[in-house]
């Protein structure tokens, strides 16, 4: 039986396919394309050399990736059970400083550290969600915002492990995947650069994490974590476990983040206290905002809109010469440097798209879908 | 026990900083329900706005101070205008100052042209856009919701954090205040005045806040808001002119407690808005929406963070690390709200089904 039109759903089943329409399965062969191909022809053509003139290489492109599943994990916890979390940071460190130890150290493997590097993440949320998520609201941001700077303090001062303030190596930790090794990637024939071989690491852990995500959100856990935000105490009385659930949330959000900590940790291969300071978290709550709460795609797009931004502005100050921003002189004499012109911008921004578009950028992509659903009648 | 009391009197010291800056948060918490974290900005306006006026124009400290806490109120009050109820006809005006003031001045006009100037041209924009919107019949105010009012102001936070040091740089400055490196001694103590003069000075700041909300017009109906906007609201109060005197107390304690920060032996440097990232378990202890307990939390968190920097070395703690003081804390705001979620002193939320 044909259906009399494309979007018309019949069955609960039909709601929940993740690529439902045919555009969206259009854009999941595109994706998939993309994913596969990037790295090879990043280089070729003169879209994409164009892009990488405005600052934007494969490496912003690895590292929007790793704030990728970070934000997707603090979506989780913020956009779809409503606790607001400015501590993700911490468990970002906590991910990487695993990886520095257990790759140096103990000279584990690569299947072994990641999982080792996720456990920890989710051991450690799962002891202090129930302490953060007994308070509500404004309370909860200011205790997570004190998170932040006891994890500083930490990662500061446990010498041994973290190196204090000063920074750790990670280029110890091996990359190699059964035939595969991820620094130094040959595939039929071909050797590939650092960058290049990474792209295919990170953006698959982006795709598995996002799919993990959402199949989290659209099964019945999800469906009691979105209950809760909503509402928490309609919630309890319909029978969710709210302490159980808060504390999953919790857990596995930081898991996420610490596995996001251990592919930052490689990529960068040195990492140190200021990669895991407040600003950090200000910018993955912010990613998660941007791309818009509680929607998937959302934190994908608002991480490489956060991860981008700054490339952007560097490589657009280099080449045009902006009225009051001076190199990286610092702000002597009533000019702005780069990177205080990037926070001015940032800020702005945050500020600028909560209070035009709190819904963020999915916010604006469903209203454009919602146009062009009836077009061209508006209604 | 000369060692404990000196502890005691510069944590008391400290906690008097803490405790004003945390009356801002809670002034401005009790009205609009949100946490202002711009606040840290403030801060930083008003401790170089002092540092302009005593320094460069060399006026009277203590004027100095007076001129500080008028400009941080205000520009207090703007903001809380603009970016928390976004209204056109000022947005229009301060963007106009704003943009005009930098094009002006990087085309070689000094600060005071320049701002004068763009100020002129910012009213008539201003002027202008209030025609249009009486005409179009618009002109409401807009609310966000809270959280959305918390992220605007720590993209605030981004912005002032930049723009302060752009206008007086990176570099370690001289408050000029008249208390300097003097000090009293009494028995073994050492009373530094500057500590002295910060006690004083928030006290007399303290003692006029708690006036003002219970014996004057404005106190009682900031209360009444606090309890319900909209029975407030019914009652005919203006709770434009509550916010913006919210915002303006929380303006000018910020501008107060700046200064205090940055004279003395402690310079004036651009990251004095950290001293407002402290305050925060001060504010949590006390509980978000009490007055009193604002100010008991920041004396206690004050002391606390002073005795662990005294007894951290004595007790063999350096395992504990450098600036321990700071993260101790944060422990003790975690310890209290295990014990009580709402703090010392905050009401509880009660929630309807």
């Amino acid at each position: 039986m044909s259906r009399p039109w494309k979007d018309l759903k019949v069955r609960y089943q039909d709601d929940l396919r993740l690529f439902g329409s045919p555009t969206l399965r259009a854009g999941l062969v595109v994706m998939v394309f993309a994913y596969l191909f990037i790295p090879v022809w990043w280089e070729t053509f003169a879209v994409t050399r164009l892009v990488e003139g405005w600052g934007l290489t494969m490496t912003t492109l690895n590292y929007a990736g790793i704030f990728a599943i970070g934000a997707l994990g603090l979506n989780l916890l913020t956009g779809y059970t409503g606790q607001v979390s400015l501590g993700h940071s911490v468990f970002i460190g906590v991910g990487a400083y695993f990886t520095a130890y257990a790759g140096a150290t103990w000279g584990l493997p690569f299947w072994l550290w990641l999982p080792g590097a996720t456990l920890l993440g989710f051991a450690v949320g799962f002891l202090i969600g129930p302490f953060a998520l007994r308070l509500r609201g404004n309370y909860l941001v200011v205790v997570t915002l004190g998170l932040v700077f006891v994890g500083d303090h930490v990662f500061r001062n446990w010498k041994s492990v973290t190196g204090g303030n000063t920074g750790v190596s990670v280029s110890k930790a091996s990359l190699e995947v059964g035939p595969f090794d991820f620094r130094d990637l040959t595939l039929f024939g071909h050797g590939f650069e650092k960058q290049q071989s990474f792209f295919w690491l990170i953006w698959g852990f982006v795709a598995v994490t996002a799919l993990l995500v959402k199949n989290i959100v659209r099964t019945r856990p999800g469906r009691a974590l979105q209950a809760v935000r909503d509402r928490d105490i309609a919630a309890e009385i319909i029978g969710i476990d709210l302490f159980r659930y808060k504390t999953m949330a919790f857990a596995i959000s930081s898991a996420i983040a610490a596995m996001a900590g251990g592919l930052y940790g490689t990529l960068q291969a040195y990492v140190s206290p200021i990669d895991f300071g407040l600003l950090v978290a200000i910018q993955y709550i912010a990613m998660v905002i941007l791309g818009g709460l509680g929607t998937v795609h959302g934190s994908i797009i608002g991480a490489l809109f956060v991860g981008a931004l700054p490339r952007v502005i560097d490589g657009l100050a280099k080449d045009y010469d902006l009225p009051g921003v001076g190199g990286d002189k610092g702000g002597l004499g009533g000019i702005l440097s780069v990177s205080s012109l990037n926070h001015v911008i940032f800020g702005l921004l945050i500020a600028g798209f909560l209070l035009l578009e709190p819904r963020g950028i999915a916010g604006i992509l469903a209203r454009v879908r919602a146009y062009f659903k009836a077009w061209p009648f508006s209604y | 026990m000369i060692q404990l009391l000196q502890g005691l009197f510069d944590g008391v010291a400290m906690g008097a900083q803490y405790s004003v800056i945390v009356l801002g948060f809670v002034v401005i918490y009790r009205a609009t329900g949100i946490i202002n974290f711009a606040q840290g900005g403030f801060v930083l306006i008003g401790a170089y706005v002092t540092y302009n006026v005593s320094q460069t124009w060399g006026w009277n400290f203590y004027l100095a101070l007076l001129v500080s806490i008028l400009v941080t109120a205000g520009v207090s009050m703007v903001v809380q205008r603009i970016l928390l109820q976004w209204v056109l006809r000022e947005t229009v005006g301060v963007a106009l100052l704003l943009v005009l003031w930098a094009v002006f001045y990087f085309n070689g006009w000094g600060h005071v042209s320049a701002v004068a100037t763009a100020a002129v041209v910012g009213l008539i924009g201003y002027g202008v856009t209030r025609r249009i919107e009486q005409h179009l019949g618009t002109g409401q105010t807009k609310e966000l919701p809270v959280f959305g009012s918390i992220m605007v102001t720590i993209g605030l936070l981004f912005v002032i954090k930049q723009i302060v040091p752009s206008i007086w740089g990176f570099s370690e400055l001289n408050m000029g205040d008249p208390w300097g490196l003097n000090v009293t001694k009494v028995g073994g103590l050492v009373l530094s005045h500057a500590k002295l003069w910060t006690i004083g000075l928030m006290a007399a700041a303290l003692v006029a806040f708690f006036a003002v909300n219970r014996y004057t017009k404005i106190g009682v109906a900031m209360r009444a808001t606090h309890f319900d906007h909209e029975a407030a609201v019914a009652q005919g109060i203006s709770l434009r002119v509550v916010f913006a005197v919210a915002f303006g107390i929380a303006g000018g304690v910020a501008a107060l407690a700046g200064t205090t920060a940055g004279a003395g032996i402690a310079q004036l440097t651009p990251n004095l808005d950290l001293v407002v990232f402290f305050a925060f378990p001060a504010m949590i202890l006390g509980g978000f929406d009490s007055p009193g307990g604002a100010v008991l939390g920041g004396v206690i968190i004050g002391i606390v963070q002073n005795l662990t920097k005294v007894y951290q070395p004595e007790w063999d703690l350096q395992w504990l690390g450098v600036g321990f003081d700071r993260v101790a804390v944060y422990i003790v705001m975690l310890l209290v709200l295990m014990v009580r979620p709402y703090g010392l002193f905050g009401t509880k939320e009660v929630h309807r089904v």
